[in-house]
């Protein structure tokens, strides 16, 4: 899939509260001033690209999701989305390396702000990312008379980090760029990999959350 | 003049300045020597380097904590403070074995197998050194039996582990399983830390304490090094 452009545009104020600000704190201008100087320059570090494929849902059992070619995705949650669904878009996505690799660099020379700062930036950026292929595949589904539901990532809630390797075989070896360690994270570590339910309107699938129904309230991926 | 440059270190590790061209905390300090300046000029006049690491940075490093634990402070205002202490730090390196300075413990560090994630680390790092510990940093994805290796031959008197996924803080339990099947647990303090954790886990796992945030972890280590509980 081609890359797309560099135009992602990341709002200070939201690396200012990723780097630990509250909201209605001025920060000093040492601070300020090195994050306009990131903000000002990241996109030179960054080459954004994304790949995706529409896999029909072939039945869903209990907490077993079936897609086609041996992948078997297991988590109730996406069961419990996905039996509304007719297909499912698997993606990756990723920022490159460039990126974390300066921050690494920093990271390791003592430069613990500047690191923290793009490493902010990162995080941002990939989230910002992630919302434009959203948006891209929202649009498709839409011209075919469909919709689409939230991301869904590995890792989270009660689909286990080790699903990766499904995700990346659904992909048929179309990872744009990005690798799986041992422990199945990515690398680089800025990219976003999962699946968005596509269906018929009228299933409630766009609305879906499981968090709604979920009693661990002081869960840090909590979606409201 | 010692205690004058002494006081303008730890001003500037407060203000986060590293060098003149940095702005501080406050604004209107862009042109004055900062903390690498001042150093050099310190050293280059004789001032004893204990001096400058007990009262001028370690004593500053204080300061930057209290100031985080009112809440004046923000991270990134520690970490240009952390920033700061680690340059300097790293000036007095070469005269830190003449000058008599004992470091007050040999720490080990290390992100574990399967967690990439390392700012954290580093942070405590950092401010481990500028407190007068020793640091040795293995990294991130550390395996479990490298640990282990390093733990035998460097025999230090501290083991730092941080994890940022839920799904990487159970190594840590095993490795503290590791130490145990080696005969190595005993002989070394371990401290935990990163998002997952707490000290509710840290006990789980048979860890002797937990770093709730940089500037915890460093009172966890010293109340550990003067023979006290975690958190007395």
């Amino acid at each position: 899939m081609p890359a797309l452009n560099n135009e992602i545009d990341i709002d200070k104020q939201r690396i200012l509260t990723r780097i630990g600000y509250s909201d209605d704190y001025e920060p000093s201008a040492r601070i300020s001033s090195l994050v306009d100087d990131y903000i000002e320059n990241y996109h030179d570090l960054i080459a954004p690209s994304y790949s995706y494929r529409i896999r029909n849902i072939e039945s869903v059992d209990g907490n077993r999701v079936d897609i086609g070619n041996s992948i078997v995705l297991k988590s109730k949650k996406l069961a419990r989305l996905l039996e509304r669904c007719e297909m499912v878009a698997v993606f990756a996505l990723t920022i490159g390396n460039y990126l974390e690799d300066l921050v690494t660099y920093l990271a390791d020379n003592g430069l613990v702000l500047q690191a923290t700062v793009l490493d902010a930036i990162g995080s941002g950026t990939v989230e910002k990312l992630a919302i434009q292929v959203e948006g891209k595949l929202r649009i498709n589904a839409g011209m075919e008379g469909l919709i689409t539901s939230w991301r869904f990532s590995p890792g989270y809630c009660d689909w286990e980090v080790s699903q990766q390797e499904l995700v990346f075989r659904a992909l048929d070896g179309d990872a744009p760029g990005i690798r799986l360690t041992d422990s199945m994270l990515m690398i680089p570590r800025k990219s976003v990999s999962g699946i968005i339910g596509i269906g018929l309107p009228g299933n409630d699938i766009e609305n879906y959350n499981p968090c709604n129904t979920c009693l661990k309230k002081d869960c840090p991926g909590r979606r409201r | 003049m010692s205690g004058d440059i002494i006081e303008l270190i730890k001003e500037n590790v407060i203000q986060g300045r590293v060098t003149r061209d940095d702005e501080g905390i406050e604004e209107g300090t862009i042109g004055q020597p900062g903390v690498t300046e001042l150093i050099k000029e310190a050293l280059a006049s004789g001032v004893d380097v204990s001096d400058i690491i007990n009262n001028g940075l370690t004593a500053s490093m204080k300061v930057v904590g209290q100031k985080f634990e009112n809440e004046e402070y923000y991270i990134p205002d520690m970490l240009a403070s952390a920033e700061a202490v680690g340059a300097g730090m790293q000036l007095m390196e070469p005269y830190l074995a003449q000058s008599g300075v004992k470091p007050k413990g040999k720490v080990l560090i290390a992100t574990v197998k399967g967690d990439l994630h390392e700012i954290g680390k580093n942070i405590v790092s950092i401010l481990l050194r500028g407190a007068g510990y020793i640091v040795k940093d293995l990294g991130n994805d550390v395996e479990t039996q490298d640990i282990v290796k390093a733990v035998r031959e460097e025999k230090p008197d501290f083991l730092g582990l941080s994890a940022l996924l839920t799904s990487t803080m159970v190594t840590m339990e095993d490795t503290i399983k590791a130490l145990e099947e080696n005969g190595l647990r005993d002989k070394v303090k371990i401290i935990i830390g990163g998002a997952p954790v707490s000290e509710e886990f840290a006990r789980e796992i048979g860890a002797d304490g937990y770093g709730a945030d940089g500037f915890h972890a460093i009172s966890v280590f010293e109340n550990l090094s003067a023979g006290n509980s975690a958190t007395p």
